[in-house]
């Protein structure tokens, strides 16, 4: 029973990693009908500057995580004015082929930087928890939840109460109406997926404290990204961050199969989301446009 | 630019060539340069232990070359090694490998990184009749099929972790049971199937053994397994990556056991950066550490060897396994060319398989397979953030600090 | 559809520079052997490593040529056919490794077993629209992989494991040889098999369904039916190219028959050719390739990078190939066959229109 508490709540803490990542790449597909392929890269850059941060300057690590976030919303926006904006009325898959140079291209420019040392960011504090009789609560974990969790609750409020993020829900309900409505699309467009870029960031800088980065550590993120956002249901926030919890009870208990099964955890996943995608497209939570 | 300053310039360059060609007049003991090429994964995914296999191979070729090069029958050639980046991808390196026989004219080959890349290329290998010397696969499989051409200096990944049981059973009080996680990948699960076949002829009892997917990057319900499993010993057979990963869960879980025990990852730098005070007490089996005790026939002696790494790659610490096994595959081809006598491929092969000769990494002989089944596996301890060999006793600078004791109590 | 007019010229000059490019490059190769090649004195024919980067560029021009049937004709961007790519080679490898067949009784399974996968999965997959197929294809090929790796039966491997399955090596004469033409035909039949496709009443349907699913299933096009058979002769395709691997590289795991970069790059090939045309993903195929060849050092043609050093110079071509990618999608949004197109001619003012019509 306490081995079944415990995989509960280390696959829900897990989660809050899979949140970050999911939402940010959630928000850019459903809201620009980009499938960002370099978003586990994104993820990276932001696990190197939290990385960076805490080696040089000893800052504590979720400290660094607004750091990342606007760092990563510059570079996102920059990007997407500059050079996504570009092909955004060519048809979807020119999409997934943009993303995939730019995806090239950051993994590489982070190689020259940062050479390809394995980097991880081990706090004092790492390693302490809470402990429950045999069910242990690490401090790092729960912290990271709640602070994925924050994240998603701040994307939300930006959407639904700020000025921009009218705007961005306008996009994403009919573009070409949001143009006639004197909605300026290319810095709309820039800010969606600066803050898709800026989640990337925060959820690169609780990936670092958990494992170890190398440049071309982002890359199961990508693919991580599109269960999470496909179990929950594209559009909202809120049911990203189902399928995010989903998503990492799904890979603890598929873990937790005995003997070999645990190595099907990912084809389980995969099969699960197809499965979803097959008899309820909208997602778990997801409602049907 | 006029045709005349054209004609000028393409003078200029044909009177620089010449002269070049004259300034490198042969002495009577230089013969032709011997190529031999590597593709490695530059960029990608294996990045690291590519760059470390390139060091070590870049070792050898200065020290041979400051010495004029490989000594064929009284004539030096001189040797250069061609580097080709295959992007980590086993199909890429499948294609430089050809082009380094065909276009490059490589006499000889040395291994890229990885099973899958040395499994491919060992086809390859085998299909043009040229030798490859490989120091980074590890996976017998590839020694099973009954290639000519393929030669592995480094010990069998079955050996891993079984000098850690070795040890283990030297220790009081015994840890009798063990935790097995494994990654799934060819390599990982041979090292794997090791203990789990070697662990009982010690007295010890398999009671856990979990596979994980290769790459995984969230580790905490295999670690919870292994908390349940309530195991002595914790042992993981994975990379890098996924030691450090599998430690850190082991803290926040309060995983606690006498030994916990990686097959790769300990003996790299990066371990200990990444996970400061917490790398301690966590144990590696190791294809060599810079504190072994060999008498080399040739090239240099261990600490002259380290000295030598350091002055080359100054700020990174210690030469890790990889880089001393990269180094060996060269001196192992070196040895087989000058017994041979010749530069033939053929000959050279025949001279590689009869090979027995022991240097700074150890014996290298090959068993019938190709394979260096001689050398043994040492294991190496992380204490107070240094490596220390803590076995075979034979070998060993520090004495193995057992049991570990619990996250709470360091 | 629009240009009718235009459409004969337009099919003739496209027929005529990409099939002259097609059919040089197929020439090349000596028509004897490898001694007749060296006593003709033609050093490019004698070479191994070219035997081998052509085989390779056949093969992904089997992969973009067949993927552009479901993802450029059908208009469903199909995101995991690696899976019947690994398939393809899988049932090749099984069958020589552990069932002793001889290669060439064993290849005809492989697009056989691939197809048949393809109309399993694809009846209910291809109810999905746009980017949930796609999403779904490539869920379906991750876990056919992982599947591939792990199963085991009475505890051994059943598809040989994390080991993968060594296949014996094909003695026969001048193998370079031999599996460059068998690569190159499985090329042409892909290639023979759209040029069918597009004028058949089959590939108006699949038009049709792309262009508007509903109107298509009003005017009595059996989407369904049309879609998975169009799915299949996809997978049929590209698993046999895998069937070919299989036997030619002699070595197979996950790793080279399941990599997922080769679902973007088969995707890549057939954009930057031009989808849904005859010839668009091979020559797509073709650049990329000699493209990803040059950047790697492989080709003879050897470049310098400035100001760079030995140790970065692979990441810094990594680096400009993804820059050449992103420039291209930008740039030329309608494939570089598009410029063969009669109409259209590289010319600033042709990448300056390209650039208006997709931004923002």
């Amino acid at each position: 029973m306490a081995n079944f508490v415990q995989l509960v709540i280390l696959g829900l803490l897990a989660g809050g990693v899979y949140v970050a990542v999911g939402v940010g790449f959630g928000l850019v597909w459903g809201v620009l009908n980009i499938v960002n392929l370099a978003h586990g890269a994104l993820v990276i850059v932001g696990g190197y500057l939290t990385w960076q941060l805490f080696a040089a300057f000893h800052l504590d690590p979720f400290l660094t995580l607004p750091v990342d976030a606007v760092a990563l919303f510059v570079l996102g926006y920059a990007l997407q004015r500059g050079v996504i904006n570009r092909i955004i009325r060519a048809p979807l898959l020119f999409t997934f082929l943009l993303t995939f140079g730019i995806n090239l291209v950051i993994i590489n420019i982070l190689l020259l930087i940062f050479g390809s040392d394995f980097r991880s960011v081990t706090p004092t504090y790492s390693g302490q928890g809470f402990e429950f009789g045999s069910v242990v609560i690490p401090y790092v974990s729960l912290t990271s939840l709640g602070a994925a969790l924050l994240l998603a609750a701040a994307l939300a409020f930006i959407l639904n109460r700020t000025r921009i993020g009218l705007a961005i829900n306008a996009i994403a309900a009919d573009r070409d109406a949001a143009q006639l409505v004197g909605i300026d699309l290319r810095h709309a467009y820039a800010v969606t997926f600066g803050l898709g870029a800026a989640c990337a960031g925060v959820a690169g800088g609780l990936i670092a404290m958990t494992q170890a980065i190398t440049p071309t550590a982002g890359e199961p993120y990508t693919l991580q990204a599109f269960v999470v956002v496909i179990l929950g249901g594209l559009g909202r926030v809120s049911a990203t961050v189902v399928g995010g919890l989903a998503f990492g009870l799904v890979e603890a208990f598929g873990q937790s199969i005995p003997g070999s099964g645990s190595v099907f955890a990912n084809a389980i996943a995969f099969g699960l989301m197809v499965l979803v995608l097959v008899t309820r497209p909208q997602g778990l939570m997801g409602r049907l446009r | 630019m006029t045709l005349r300053k054209l004609a000028l310039l393409v003078a200029a360059v044909v009177v620089a060539a010449v002269a070049c060609g004259g300034s490198t007049s042969s002495g009577p003991t230089t013969g032709s340069t011997i190529i031999l090429g590597a593709p490695l994964g530059l960029t990608g995914s294996l990045t690291k232990e590519s760059t470390l296999t390139q060091q070590g191979y870049n070792l050898w070729s200065d020290w041979i070359n400051a010495r004029g090069g490989i000594v064929v029958n009284n004539v030096k050639h001189p040797v250069v090694i061609k580097y080709y980046d295959d992007t980590s991808n086993a199909n890429q390196s499948a294609v430089l490998m050809q082009k380094l026989i065909t276009e490059d004219k490589a006499s000889f080959l040395l291994g890229p990184y990885g099973s899958a890349a040395t499994a491919t290329d060992a086809a390859i290998a085998e299909q043009n009749q040229i030798p490859m010397v490989e120091a980074n696969g590890a996976a017998q499989s590839i020694f099973n099929q009954g290639y000519k051409y393929t030669f592995g200096v480094l010990s069998p990944a079955n050996k891993y972790l079984q000098g850690v049981i070795d040890m283990a059973a030297t220790l009081n009080p015994k840890p009798t049971t063990i935790a097995m996680l494994s990654a799934d990948d060819n390599f990982s699960l041979e090292v794997a199937d090791g203990v789990n076949t070697y662990a009982t002829s010690k007295g010890m009892n398999v009671v856990l053994f979990k596979k994980y997917k290769n790459g995984a990057t969230n580790l905490s319900a295999e670690v919870q397994a292994a908390k349940a499993a309530n195991a002595d010993i914790v042992l993981n057979s994975g990379h890098l990556q996924e030691a450090i990963a599998i430690n850190k869960a082991a803290k926040e879980q309060k995983l606690n056991a006498k030994i916990f025990a990686y097959s790769v990852g300990p003996s790299t730098p990066d371990f200990i950066t990444a996970l400061g005070a917490d790398a301690n007490y966590v144990y590696g089996g190791s294809q060599w550490t810079p504190q072994v005790k060999y008498t080399p026939a040739f090239y240099l002696s261990v600490a002259d060897y380290v000295a030598a790494y350091k002055a080359k790659y100054p700020g990174l610490g210690d030469p890790d396994y990889h880089v001393a096994e990269s180094t060996a595959a060269c001196l192992a081809l070196q040895r087989a060319i000058e017994n041979a006598g010749s530069l033939d491929p053929k000959k050279v092969r025949d001279a590689l398989a009869a090979l027995d000769v022991t240097v700074f990494f150890g014996q290298i002989k090959f068993d019938s397979r190709g394979i260096n089944i001689y050398k043994p596996m040492v294991v190496e301890q992380i204490q107070n953030g240094a490596h220390h060999t803590v076995f075979p006793v034979s070998v060993a600078d520090a004495q193995p600090k057992y049991p570990t004791p619990s996250w709470d109590q360091r | 559809m629009i240009a009718t007019l235009d459409s004969n010229r337009r099919w003739r000059r496209i027929f005529l520079i990409v099939g002259g490019v097609v059919a040089a490059y197929a020439l090349l190769a000596p028509l004897t052997s490898l001694d007749a090649a060296v006593s003709a004195n033609v050093p490019l024919l004698a070479d191994r490593l070219w035997f081998r980067i052509a085989t390779i560029i056949a093969m992904f021009v089997v992969m973009a040529t067949a993927w552009n049937i479901i993802g450029g004709i059908t208009g469903y961007a199909a995101f995991g056919n690696v899976a019947f790519f690994g398939i393809g080679a899988y049932t090749t490898g099984m069958l020589i490794a552990k069932a002793k067949w001889p290669f060439l009784l064993a290849l005809p399974l492989a697009p056989v077993l691939s197809a048949a996968f393809a109309a399993l999965v694809g009846l209910p997959l291809l109810r999905l629209r746009g980017h949930y197929f796609a999403v779904a294809s490539l869920g379906v090929g991750v876990a056919v992989g992982e599947l591939v790796q792990n199963i085991d039966y009475g505890g051994q491997p059943l598809f040989g494991g994390a080991s993968g399955l060594f296949l014996p090596i094909y003695s026969i004469d001048n193998r370079g040889l031999y599996f460059f033409y068998l690569m190159v035909a499985a090329a042409a039949v892909s290639i023979a098999v759209t040029w069918w496709v597009l004028r058949s009443r089959f590939g108006y349907g699949l038009i049709a369904i792309r262009e508007n699913e509903e109107a298509a299933a009003v005017l009595g096009v059996n989407t369904t039916a049309y879609k998975v058979a169009a799915f299949a002769l996809a997978a049929a395709l590209t698993g046999l190219a895998g069937g070919i691997f299989s036997q030619w590289n002699v070595f197979i795991n996950q790793d080279n028959t399941f990599p997922i970069e080769y679902n973007v790059q088969m995707i890549l090939m057939a954009l930057l050719g031009g989808t849904g045309t005859v010839f668009g993903p091979a020559t797509g195929a073709i650049l990329l390739q000699l493209l990803i060849q040059f950047l790697g050092g492989t080709l003879p043609i050897s470049f310098d990078i400035p100001f760079v050093s030995e140790a970065a110079r692979p990441i810094v071509a990594q680096v400009i190939l993804g820059l050449l990618l992103v420039g291209v999608v930008i740039f030329v949004p309608r494939g570089v066959i598009d410029f063969f197109g009669g109409r259209t001619r590289l010319s600033l003012s042709y990448l300056r229109r390209s650039l208006r019509e997709t931004s923002l």
